[in-house]
């Protein structure tokens, strides 16, 4: 009886603390899972509070429960949309890249541990998959908005290539116990059973709890408890026929997600609050799992892996598997940075300690400092690079204020309250000039406890609450129009789209006039919208830049039909990764070489002074040569 | 090209009052005339028909018109601080109270973009935008403008 109410206390104290803890490193800008899995250390074996927990096999347990439960609120959020721009260059990085990320840190291992190749091997498919948990988490974050197909390819690829990792894991687990060499087909054999069947649990799974949630009548409060039981059955079920669980009840979150839910809100709220949970408790737990000081031995050799997998394996998969895309530089070099290790690697370093492969505890000690080494250095970094190599956008409005009912199932309406704060951009405006989409209804005005008719409405006023009814698609253009902005602590010219702003339907002709752009006589005539989506391929989304003369073009907006707003940098910002100092230094250095070297240099500016020439040359580099340069026009 | 090139004390309006957008446009132009000595008309036509393609509202409460001129002798850059913002069909729907028209001859080209980038940059800065906002004095506008310019040439 003590010990449960010990342990009850423990459990509640754990979480306030861990949550508190949360919102103290986000003042610092520390990774949250860092901070839990920093917790679970310090109040582990080696801590002064000094709770044992070495139980692998329970640990394997939670391990698995909180990631399935993580993932399937992954896909939840998921909404088609983001699958069709990313499903290609994700698959690609679940499959080949892990493949490839999981061989090159293998050879690294083998280089600095002193373990035989096979099981290298294994070190190197632990460490293989990027972490759903880590990946979600870490961008949505901090309301990190990034632009959508880069923050969607990492989202994706992090739910999908845990079935790759673990495949590999067990195979190699498998050949290094057994010494077997001779075993491929059945490699091969179990690899498709893990996609095919764990694809197919998934799709069936998702489909028919769709189908159930929509036909059962349950008390509202039994819908979220149902999908979650659904999603274990799904994750239980794929696993237990040889199938992947984490690729199941991901496929089957995207599914739910997308589909029209009974009770969807509720269903929401529940499963954000749950995966928080999933989050805080399976890092705390790896925090416990592991004992710090029999990690020292191993730290160097594994931080050295550590930075082979970060800075050599994971570049060099993603510059081979997005080869065919077109990603510009800086997306590729931030998908490299973000191959975020977190949970799956720690957990998966748990199977050959299960499968009593000899020496299993240096696996999971190995692990556990490479994940350490990510969170760390990339998980610390990531906001910075992101708005550095410019794939953030701009904040959209904030949610504060808005109420959003769902009506009963068979509409396809929403009911949605806006209340109008100091800083909506109507504010103090006549309701005439809210553009109200099609198909939406102002229903009535609440304001100071009396309900005004739509009719009688005339202004908007702070603290009004304005009631409409909108289609979901529509939903998007009232928010813009009546949520406060988001107070920026930052500077705003960190995230903007451009200097100025043109509807898609501008011809291009007119805007070349204004901006002096190499445009031929046929695409005077094109609209904005149809001459970028003619360059930028088919996959366009918001944040994608076109270098055109000396401006750039942006995309800043876009509906079904294609780009509606497109906005223009009048000076291209350059992506900036070297302190400014050190850039102009190599400038000076490299513009002495080409001044010394008269046959590299083809362009002469006889009267121009040093520094004008050397910032000619840096025009010309950036353009030619496309370098990181940024263009600068210096001094008085 | 610094802002003090561009800009003269004279083309510095400290509290205009306009009551529209059109408004705003018309009296800069007037201004612009007596600086530049260019025909009012015509500065006020082209801005105009530069808003046409698209606002040069950029947001938080402020505009940056601008347009070419064949007959102007060099770049030209105005000034105005709004006793109070008028609509302005700004990207984010907000109400402008700082403008800043810049006119270029037919023929800047390259110069032309670089000092409406430096222009747009250097109020892209929030902190710049609220002293500006605290001023109501021609001199201290100016003053704020130029030094201000200057830090962020860097």
């Amino acid at each position: 009886m003590e010990l449960a109410n010990q342990l009850i206390f423990m459990g509640g104290a754990l979480l306030l603390v861990s949550i508190l803890a949360g919102v103290l490193s986000s003042r610092i800008g520390a990774p949250l899972l860092l901070v839990f899995l920093g917790l679970g250390m310090f109040f582990g074996e080696d801590g002064p509070i000094g709770i044992s927990f070495d139980n692998f096999n329970q640990a394997y347990l939670i391990g698995s429960l909180a990631l399935a439960i993580i993932l399937f609120d992954g896909g939840l959020r998921t909404p088609y949309r983001s699958i069709k721009l990313a499903w290609a260059p994700a698959s690609l990085l679940a499959t080949v890249g892990v493949l490839i990320t999981a061989g090159l840190t293998g050879l690294f291992a083998w280089a600095v541990l002193d373990f035989g190749l096979l099981p290298s091997l294994l070190v190197g498919a632990i460490v293989g998959s990027t972490d759903a948990a880590a990946v979600f988490l870490l961008l949505h974050q901090r309301g990190m908005d990034l632009k959508r197909r880069v923050g969607t390819t990492l989202e994706v690829e992090s739910g999908v290539n845990d079935p790759m990792a673990i495949f590999l894991t067990i195979a190699l687990a498998e050949l290094v116990t057994t010494g077997v060499t001779d075993i491929t087909w059945d490699i091969a054999q179990s690899f498709l059973l893990q996609l095919g069947v764990g694809a197919a649990f998934g799709l069936l799974g998702g489909y028919a709890l769709t189908w159930l949630v929509n036909k059962l009548e349950l008390a509202p409060g039994l819908y979220p408890v149902f999908v979650i039981a659904g999603a274990m059955v799904v994750f239980g079920g794929a696993q237990q026929l040889g199938g992947s669980g984490f690729l199941a009840v991901y496929l089957a979150g995207i599914i739910a997600g997308n589909k029209r839910l009974r009770a969807n809100q509720l269903i929401r709220r529940f499963h954000d609050g749950i995966a928080w949970v999933c989050q805080i408790g399976m890092f705390l737990m790896l925090g416990f799992l592991v004992t710090p000081t029999s990690l020292l031995p191993d730290l160097l050799p594994a931080g050295l892996v550590a930075l082979g997998l970060m800075f050599v394996a994971r570049p060099l998969a993603v510059a081979i598997c997005l080869a065919p895309f077109n990603f510009s530089r800086e997306e590729r070099l931030f998908i490299a940075w973000v191959g975020l290790r977190g949970a799956v690697p720690i957990f998966l370093a748990i199977i050959p300690l299960l499968q009593g492969v000899v020496g299993g505890m240096q696996y999971f000690n190995v692990a556990f400092i490479v994940v350490l080494s990510s969170l760390i250095l990339q998980g610390w970094t990531v906001p910075w690079l992101a708005r550095r190599l410019n794939i953030e956008l701009p904040p959209t409005p904030e949610d504060k204020g808005k109420l959003d009912f769902e009506l009963p199932s068979g509409f396809d309406r929403e009911m949605v309250g806006y209340r109008i704060a100091q800083t909506s951009p109507m504010v103090n405006k006549s309701i005439d000039a809210l553009r109200v989409p099609d198909r939406v209804r102002i229903l009535a005005l609440l304001r100071e406890n009396v309900v005004v008719p739509r009719q009688l409405i005339k202004t908007l006023k702070p603290n009004d609450y304005l009631l409409t009814v909108a289609p979901p698609e529509q939903i998007l253009l009232l928010d813009r129009q009546l949520l406060p902005r988001r107070r920026s602590g930052a500077k705003r010219e960190d995230v903007t789209l451009g200097d100025f702003s043109f509807p898609g339907t501008t011809p291009l002709g007119a805007l070349s006039d204004a901006y002096d752009l190499p445009v031929t006589k046929q695409e005077r005539e094109m609209p904005l919208a149809d001459f970028l989506r003619k360059r930028l391929g088919k996959t366009v989304s918001v944040g994608d830049r076109l270098p055109l003369g000396a401006i750039e073009l942006v995309v800043r907006d876009l509906n079904d039909e294609g780009i509606t707003e497109v906005g223009i940098w009048l000076e291209p910002a350059q992506p900036q990764l070297l302190p400014e100092r050190l850039i102009t230094l190599f400038h000076r250095a490299t513009a002495f070489f080409r001044r010394g070297l008269p046959w590299v240099s083809t362009t002469h500016h006889e009267t121009s002074a040093d520094e004008t020439q050397a910032k000619v040359d840096e025009a010309q580099l950036g353009k030619q040569e496309n370098a990181v340069v940024p263009v600068k026009e210096s001094k008085k | 090209m610094d802002i003090a090139d561009m800009l003269s004390p004279e083309g510095v309006l400290p509290a205009l009052r306009v009551t529209s957008k059109k408004q705003a446009l018309q009296e800069m132009a007037r201004r612009a005339a007596d600086v530049t000595g260019q025909p009012e008309r015509a500065i006020f036509e082209v801005l105009v028909e530069r808003e046409r393609l698209g606002t040069t509202g950029v947001g938080y409460g402020i505009a940056i018109p601008h347009g070419k001129l064949s007959e102007l002798d060099r770049l030209h850059c105005l000034f105005a601080r709004l006793e109070t913002p008028v609509e302005f069909d700004s990207i984010d729907e907000q109400p402008v109270d700082l403008i800043c028209v810049l006119l270029a001859p037919e023929k800047a080209g390259a110069d032309h973009l670089k000092a409406l980038a430096r222009v747009s940059r250097l109020l892209r800065d929030k902190a710049i935008c609220d002293k500006l906002r605290g001023t109501d004095s021609r001199d201290g506008l100016y003053a704020i403008l130029t030094e201000s310019a200057a830090s962020h040439a860097a």
